[in-house]
């Protein structure tokens, strides 16, 4: 028998989970499908706010976005604003969350990325660049309706990783 | 209990911090050429990330190659060389023209119009930024490659270098909101600015007279105001033209000429650093001594 508590914990495995949504948020898709895809980067750090909250919190988000913003070419800060105020709210939610089944946890979700969509909205009318950003709303609805995929996936990763809280 | 269960202005110390961080980083961003150029320079760290993102289509390619019968390949072969024959014969009249134009030009005392340098950049397959209508090329400011530099392919004119990064850049196609090219119909030489109409709408034609001489179909070129865009390329043509009495100006659409990044390659332009002037212009720049 393996003994669980004495496996060795992974602790490199979230940020790896990390990196490989910001490659799949860059991966280039053909047009029509773009404006579906969900940012994966939002999704796993709620995923991972939601499972460890007394690891992941705002300043992780913030470094995590500020990646995103030199990785994507934008302007610094945007991302970083963004990721750290969906974090910031999924902690303060995580608890109650984590108790919910899944449908309910979609909701959730779909309200966390509503407002970092709006967030990004208003950045980007600021900048300068209007509100065509607006018509990429499909992307929050597939995201939460992709939530319970992503859930499921993460859990199978975390428990291979032997994480808890 | 766990951190989580603070009160709450505590939890708002722990956000509030970082939102000011991001908004000094962004405002530093406009007004600072420092932390532009900074910025510029940790980009680098994205490149392994693009490399990972562009392995699938990379792969793609290669297979479509292979997975390609030889007779299909032969046949492309013989098409290209067909091609490449008639765009020769025609290049040898383009130089013939060009050389009597330069001629004429000297005729009328007018400065002959230099060329631009051009450079070949490929396409990152990589999608930057999918809020922005960008997309990235392997140049970067270490090819010499800077801010409003014009990009065109074998359509035209594709956008404009918004960030150039140490080797790779940012180019904004002029579909979206914010950009605009002063263009021409080449048809009647009448002047006007084409707007971007954001993703996946049409180009725009604002403020144009209700008399203005402009039909669908014709070709919009770029009319070289504004020093950006060097004149004489193509941008769009025109689809929609809609009079309406009660408004003063027309509803004009247009649909870009160029492939809009979905070609591998793109030619980025050098402007010569003299600008020819226009004919019947003197060469006296405001300010410079004249004797």
């Amino acid at each position: 028998m393996i003994n669980v508590s004495a496996a060795p914990r992974r602790a490199w495995i979230p940020p790896v989970t990390v990196l490989i949504a910001l490659v799949l948020f860059v991966l280039p898709v053909s047009d029509p499908l773009s404006g579906f895809l969900p940012d994966w980067v939002s999704l796993v750090l709620i995923y991972w706010t939601f499972a460890l909250p007394a690891r992941m919190g705002v300043p992780l988000a913030w470094c995590t976005g500020l990646v995103m913003d030199i990785v994507t070419f934008g302007i610094p800060g945007t991302y970083a604003l963004s990721k750290a105020v969906l974090v910031y709210l999924a902690r303060v939610l995580a608890l109650r969350v984590r108790v919910y089944p899944l449908w309910q946890q979609s909701i959730i979700v779909l309200g966390l990325l509503g407002v970092e969509f709006v967030l990004l909205a208003l950045t980007d009318l600021i900048a300068g660049d209007g509100l065509s950003g607006l018509q990429r709303w499909t992307a929050v609805v597939v995201g939460a309706l992709l939530w319970p995929a992503v859930y499921w996936m993460l859990r199978r990763t975390r428990h291979l990783a032997h994480l808890g809280n | 209990m766990t951190s989580v269960s603070r009160a709450p202005n505590q939890v708002m110390r722990g956000l509030i911090p970082y939102v000011l961080l991001s908004v000094v980083l962004i405002s530093a961003y406009y007004y600072n050429p420092t932390v532009r150029r900074a910025a510029q320079s940790a980009a680098v760290i994205g490149i392994p990330v693009h490399f990972l993102a562009s392995l699938p289509s990379m792969a793609l390619e290669g297979m479509q190659g292979k997975l390609r019968p030889t007779g299909q390949l032969r046949r492309d072969y013989a098409a290209l060389r067909e091609h490449n024959l008639i765009l020769q014969t025609r290049l040898h009249r383009f130089e013939f023209l060009e050389s009597e134009n330069r001629r004429l030009r000297k005729m009328l005392s007018a400065t002959p119009p230099e060329s631009e340098k051009v450079t070949l950049a490929t396409l990152v397959a990589v999608n930057p930024d999918p809020r922005s209508q960008t997309v990235l090329v392997n140049k970067g400011s270490a090819d010499g490659v800077f801010e409003g530099q014009p990009v065109v392919d074998a359509g035209g004119i594709v956008g404009q270098v918004t960030r150039p990064g140490v080797f790779r850049s940012t180019v904004s196609l002029l579909t979206r909101e914010n950009q605009a090219v002063p263009a021409q119909v080449a048809r009647s030489g009448l002047r006007t600015v084409i707007y971007g109409g954001g993703r996946n709408r049409p180009l725009r034609v604002l403020y144009l007279d209700r008399n203005a001489d402009i039909r669908t179909g014709d070709l919009l070129m770029t009319s070289g105001l504004a020093g950006r865009y060097p004149a004489g390329y193509p941008v769009a043509r025109i689809t929609v033209v809609e009079r309406n009495l009660a408004e003063s100006f027309m509803n004009i659409a247009a649909e870009p000429t160029s492939h809009l990044g979905r070609e591998r390659e793109v030619l980025l332009l050098w402007l010569p650093d003299a600008r020819p002037l226009p004919p019947g212009l003197s060469s006296a720049v405001p300010g410079d001594p004249v004797d």
